[in-house]
């Protein structure tokens, strides 16, 4: 039988290859298709939770706040991030609405709170039980989150009503874009295969649970 | 072959690789279509290879979605009233206002977001799938490199969905002007999420796998 707790197989094919440590900086990749098996980053849980802790007080101020106003013949219509799916509800698209609350508020709340518990729970080395669980998700759940998609949308909406009337640019505008940002340090800091191993361990000669 | 040689894959090894945080185990002793197998460290479901029915859920996928693409082109995605008079918008109609206004970078990135990529990403899925189904050694990490550009560009479709929930939110001025949505933007997130979820259950280590199968006869 061949040792689980020393191989490790590559995410893309599955190529197995023997874990060894590597230095500070260094990255270890596949032999057969390239992929990258894992990285060691300096700091990385502090990176982590620094980004996620700005990531939240900005999460908060971009769904507080006004994203764009307009302003035609003396009246005002302003837009928080929520009231883009109040629009599709108030037409009658509750999927569309449900959807897109899914895509803007929750999933990227959920992997904002993911991430910070996850690497406190590796640094200060909590019961992992929760995190494993969290992180899990957080892998499925990440492509539904499309703050940098509903960005692209809110510049295309600015353009299709730049001649329509006065725009007001308003403050979550900011604060979302950099939310998208500090998200995107965030995750792509957090190193998966170092992270699980922190979590817990694979044991040798391990069985899959079968229930 | 295999008493020479080391095993080169997880699945040459008879082990079982984790598809969230890639721990390895071994099968149990006897395992049958009916056995929900998880993963000892974080308890996702874990699938041997012959058991995987990854191919017949994404063409199930990738055809729901190439049938909803037809009303989501043809229908009209929303409607702009201005001074009582409305005229309704198709996903196509839309790109061409922004180009006669003058817009035409952001016309390319509509087009791009909203025609080309669903149709793409339903031509190299069904491309991918009949490569695997016919055992094909063609290029494997380009088609592998093809998978992955597949599944990280189809969540920037939603584009036009999110573009219309904004124009609905933010133009409501009665008479003077009024953005509504209108039973094409349904059709066309389907089709975003459909193929988002094809793209998902399409299992890329099939791409290799199959080869190493075929290298062994």
């Amino acid at each position: 039988m061949i040792d689980v707790s020393s191989s490790i197989a590559c995410p893309e094919c599955g190529q197995l290859h023997r874990y060894q440590p590597i230095a500070q900086g260094k990255t270890a990749m596949c032999k057969r298709c390239g992929s990258v098996l894992y990285r060691n980053r300096k700091h990385m849980l502090e990176s982590v939770l620094a980004l996620t802790t700005a990531g939240l007080l900005l999460f908060f101020l971009s769904n507080l706040f006004p994203l764009l106003g307009l302003r035609a013949q003396g009246v005002e219509q302003d837009l928080l991030l929520f009231g883009a799916s109040v629009a599709f509800w108030g037409q009658g698209y509750h999927l569309l609405a449900g959807l897109i609350v899914l895509n803007t508020i929750v999933f990227p709340l959920f992997e904002l709170v993911s991430l910070m518990i996850i690497s406190l729970t590796a640094k200060y080395g909590w019961k992992p039980g929760l995190a494993i669980f969290l992180f899990r998700w957080m892998r499925e759940i990440k492509p539904w989150g499309m703050l940098e998609v509903f960005m692209l949308g809110i510049l295309v909406s600015v353009v299709k009503l730049g001649d329509l009337a006065t725009l007001i640019v308003g403050t979550a505008f900011w604060s979302f874009a950099g939310l998208i940002l500090t998200m995107a340090a965030a995750s792509s800091m957090l190193e998966p295969f170092v992270v699980w191993r922190m979590l817990g361990h694979c044991k040798e000669r391990q069985h899959a649970v079968t229930t | 072959m295999q008493s020479r040689h080391e095993p080169q894959t997880a699945r040459e090894a008879g082990l079982l690789q984790c598809r969230t945080c890639g721990c390895l185990s071994h099968p149990p002793a006897q395992v049958s279509k009916r056995t929900i197998m998880r993963c000892p460290r974080c308890g996702a479901r874990l699938h041997l290879h012959e058991h995987s029915n990854s191919i017949e859920i994404t063409w199930a996928l990738l055809i729901a979605s190439a049938l909803l693409y037809i009303p989501a082109n043809t229908m009209p995605i929303m409607s702009v009233y201005m001074l009582g008079s409305g005229q309704p918008d198709t996903i196509i109609s839309g790109v061409f206002h922004l180009l006669e206004s003058g817009q035409w970078p952001l016309a390319l990135v509509v087009f791009a977001a909203s025609i080309v990529v669903p149709l793409l990403k339903l031509i190299t899925l069904s491309f991918l799938l009949i490569s695997i189904q016919r055992k094909s050694r063609w290029r494997q990490r380009d088609r592998l490199v093809l998978y992955k550009i597949t599944e990280y560009v189809g969540r920037w479709s939603m584009v036009d969905v999110f573009v219309i929930s904004i124009l609905v939110g933010l133009v409501q001025f009665g008479n003077l002007a009024r953005v509504e949505a209108n039973a094409g933007s349904l059709s066309f997130a389907a089709v975003v999420v459909l193929t988002m979820f094809a793209a998902r259950t399409l299992d890329e280590h099939l791409i290799w796998d199959i080869s190493r199968k075929e290298e062994q006869h």
